[in-house]
């Protein structure tokens, strides 16, 4: 039986008004916000794996509100690690630490928060609200992108180098091809080729990008504290802001939340993107677009906050796109999703929207409730969490340690793992003394394997022929004009400007 | 007389065996038999991230375990991603304590790679016990897209440099593509890796890969209606076991069938045999053998029972391809270890250019 669009989402709405849906929900947003909360190590795929069993005998509805309540909410609280204690959150929030800490220092945790949640609540609802209006149109978009125009589009990111690097260029350059040269330690994916491994086991799949980036960032904050003996706040300085200062800032900036939220649906659209370049690939476009971002980017700008947040919670919308309407994974997350959606009966593709349109629409309805939840539960908690950065340096260090250890060991339970994080912290307390920007290095190591992935698949698929393909050449240019404008407004700025993100005072 | 009452040596021992009997008669006879794993704890070493498929399907394996291993021990999950398994096996091979309380639930790469020789390996396959599988086998086909004009085996063969999409170097389902290829003399293949599995066929629909092998299953799953409409061209079948027909491909020509000479036989089985082990529930060496046999026991327990095909399905989104302890163990002694045919695979399985066929 065919319904209207507008059928099936009032039949998807009505069809939640259940108390048991609810509770699920609000169930799920719990799980959710302890996850993002708790000590890394518990992460979304894990709370799916251990709750699959349990929902797939229940009813599908409150199965979902459950599953759904949970992953929508657990990017949302994400940034307070960031924010408070200079640790990058986990994917998709590690751009934050880059403007949330210098603000947490300044004595603004709260006001960062409050601008985190309000972004990322708004980041959700306008991917949540994509997700509805894609649904006739996902299919074309997907196929539109194929392997040279994402290489283009990554070629494109990596330009963002030049404002990653702020007045130190060669510095910055340096920092990005380490990264790129640290992307390709491991078993080459394509080919199959050891690169750097040395027989060692550990090699194999390359250095997690999780752990360099919680070293590089983690460590030189504990260390920080631990030498400058003061607390996040460096008490005595009068604590400023609250949480609604961060509200309006996001309000106010609503126009960077809707292009940063749009970055983030179409990163959770294009297969293979995933979670690690949504932050930084948002960070960097307001990094270019906004005004005055070259003196107050890396330093404590709201806007930094805002941007890699909204883009972070618009991303789930961008994930069930693809996952609902064409029915394939963007990641372990929805991988599972689908497995619930299958067990229940439900075949996630063309066949859904056709036959089960109200269950795309509740499910769109549920995305939508749980991130306002979400949101509010975060503003909840912000005003006990933020009161964290108030204590000692002597309280606060071990904590610090033990979290960005917990985290490492966390990814692959390997105690080389501990090894690994603690000689890259090392090496970030060094890049940062001596003005070597970290983005810079991580945007290398993220994009580093893409970029060979999108590559290696256009030289097989096209030979070099792909480089005349109209859209190629489109991308080609529009990143050419977009690297030359970066480049002579920072030569315009002269050395009075620049992201001073390498900086011993830029504070990430 | 005072001499006489006092008790000697043998009367306090038999006083105290008087005091302790009732004691001993009092303790339940099962007692002394009480099962090995009762109130112990079997922790099952993962060679793969949490919440991935291959952790549900040994998530639903273990479920049934606890209920038929005697004394139903609690089951615990560690994780130890990397290299493809290799990392898991080095350490249940070395560092697993052989006691039947760690057992490990790896890739089938760890065992391919073991017989192929690849890096980082320290561990023998022969040594360690196999407690079976449940992903070994099911049937994989061989379709090109409408677009590329090969819609019979004659054009596939007359069509050059035909571009076949696979996930990476040595995945299965490059390996199969690779020895289809050499098997059918194929005109200048291209080997397009580096996708997702659900990528590769969004790449078809984009015309960025012409073909690709995948399993029959996921296909009907994902795109039914490219069997039902006959959207792309199907040619060929790998049936895993040999002889297992799939209802809806059961036309297609197996893949056997273009082997020209006893080494083409054996590749073909190796690949097989790689397939068929499946993901294994491994036991260090050493394991003690009474706790080898009730786990194995307990195994085939589990994968017989009704209830297990439906749960398995359920998390998993696939029905079980079960593999028995002894079928497993069995596959493992004999895979083939003919010197000439593993070069041979490992010049298929490798990135270079294909053999000559």
């Amino acid at each position: 039986m065919e319904i209207s669009l507008f059928d099936a989402a009032a039949q998807g709405l009505m069809n939640l008004m259940q108390f048991k849906v609810l509770f699920a929900l609000l169930v799920g947003v719990s799980i959710g916000t302890f996850t993002a909360v708790a000590p890394q190590g518990i992460g979304m795929p894990l709370v799916y794996a251990m709750l699959l069993p349990v929902v797939i005998k229940w009813e599908p509805l409150t199965g979902i509100a459950l599953l759904i309540g949970a992953s929508s909410v657990s990017a949302i609280c994400a940034a307070y690690l960031p924010v408070l204690f200079g640790i990058p959150g986990g994917g998709g929030s590690q751009a934050t630490v880059l403007d949330g800490y210098p603000m947490g220092k300044r004595g603004e945790a709260r006001r960062a928060l409050g601008a985190s949640f309000m972004a990322g609540g708004m980041g959700c609802l306008i991917g949540t609200l994509t997700l509805v209006l894609a649904i006739p149109a996902a299919r074309p978009l997907i196929y539109l992108m194929g392997s040279p125009e994402l290489f283009v589009v990554m070629l494109w990111g990596l330009s963002m180098v030049a404002v990653l690097s702020g007045r130190r260029p060669v510095k910055g350059l340096i920092a990005a091809a380490f990264g790129l040269l640290l992307a390709t330690v491991g078993q080459q994916a394509q080919s199959g080729v050891m690169r750097f491994v040395f027989d060692q086991p550990y090699l194999l799949d390359g250095i997690s990008i999780s752990i360099i980036a919680l070293a590089l960032f983690g460590i030189p904050s504990a260390l920080d504290l631990a030498l400058t003996r003061l607390g996040v706040e460096q008490q005595p300085a009068p604590l400023k802001g609250s949480l609604f200062d961060g509200v309006k800032d996001s309000l106010r900036e609503w126009w960077l939340v809707v292009r940063c939220s749009f970055v983030g649906v179409w990163v959770g659209i294009v297969p293979g993107l995933g979670s690690q370049v949504v932050d930084w690939l948002a960070y960097g476009h307001a990094a270019q677009t906004c005004k005055g971002a070259r003196e107050s980017f890396g330093k404590g700008d709201v806007r930094g906050v805002i941007a890699p947040e909204s883009a972070n919670d618009a991303k789930d919308g961008g994930d069930l796109i693809t996952t609902l309407l064409l029915g394939f994974p963007q990641g372990v997350v929805t991988a599972l999703f689908i497995v619930a959606l299958l067990a229940w009966g439900f075949l996630p593709g063309p066949e859904m929207v056709k036959k089960n349109p109200e269950l795309i629409y509740s499910i769109v309805w549920i995305q939508g409730i749980a991130g306002i939840i979400g949101t509010l539960v975060g503003f909840v908690l912000s005003g006990q969490l933020a009161k964290l950065a108030e204590l000692r340096y002597t309280f606060m260090v071990p904590i610090l340690f033990l979290f960005i250890l917990m985290g490492a060991f966390s990814v692959n339970r390997d105690p080389v793992d501990l090894f690994v994080v603690v000689s890259f912290g090392i090496l970030g307390y060094f890049m940062r003394r001596f003005g070597y920007p970290r983005p810079a290095m991580i945007l290398g190591l993220v994009l580093g394997d893409l970029m060979e992935k999108y590559l290696y698949r256009s030289m097989m698929a096209y030979g070099f022929s792909w480089l005349l393909r109209p859209a190629v050449v489109v991308l080609l240019v529009l990143a050419m004009a977009s690297f030359v404008l970066t480049l002579r407004g920072r030569l315009k700025g002269g050395e009075g400007g620049g992201v001073s993100l390498g900086r011993r005072d830029g504070g990430s | 007389m005072e001499s006489k009452l006092r008790p000697n040596r043998s009367n306090w021992l038999f006083a105290l065996l008087f005091l302790v009997s009732p004691l001993l008669f009092s303790v339940p006879p099962g007692f002394s038999q009480a099962p090995y794993y009762q109130g112990k704890t079997v922790t099952v070493i993962q060679s793969r991230e949490p919440g991935g498929t291959g952790d549900m399907r040994a998530r639903a394996i273990t479920k049934f375990l606890h209920k038929y291993i005697p004394g139903n021990p609690t089951i615990i999950h560690e994780y130890m991603p990397g290299g493809g398994g290799i990392k898991a096996s080095n350490h249940i091979y070395a560092l697993a304590r052989p006691d039947g309380q760690t057992m490990g639930s790896v890739n089938s790469t760890a065992i391919a790679a073991a017989v192929l020789g690849g890096a980082g390996i320290k561990y023998q396959i022969d040594k360690f016990f196999y407690l079976g599988a449940a992903d070994g086998g099911g049937q994989y086909v061989f379709y090109t897209r409408k677009e590329a004009g090969t819609s019979n085996l004659e054009k596939l063969r007359a069509t050059p440099g035909i571009r076949i999409g696979a996930q990476s170097v040595g995945h299965t389902n490059y390996n199969i593509a690779r020895l289809l290829a050499y098997l059918l003399a194929l005109k200048e293949p291209r080997f397009v890796t580096g996708y997702a599995g659900p990528e590769i066929d969004v790449a078809i629909l984009r015309g960025e890969v012409d073909a690709r092998f995948n399993q029959a299953d996921s296909v009907l799953q994902r795109n039914p209606e490219w069997v039902e409409k006959g959207l792309v061209d199907f040619h060929v079948v790998l049936e895993i076991p040999k002889g297992t027909k799939h209802p809806r491909f059961s036309h297609l020509p197996e893949l056997e069938t273009f082997t020209r000479s006893e080494t083409d036989r054996q590749l073909a089985a190796l690949q097989r045999a790689f397939r068929i082990i499946g993901s294994p529930f491994i036991l260090p060496p050493g394991t003690p053998r009474e706790r080898v046999a009730i786990l194995q026991e307990a195994m085939g327990k589990a994968f017989r029972d009704p209830e297990f095909s439906k749960e398995f399905k359920k998390m998993v989104g696939d029905d079980p391809e079960i593999v028995m302890p002894e079928v497993m163990d069995k596959s493992i002694k004999e895979l083939p270890r003919d010197p000439e045919v593993i070069e041979l695979f490992k010049k298929l399985a490798g990135p270079g250019p294909l053999p000559p066929g």
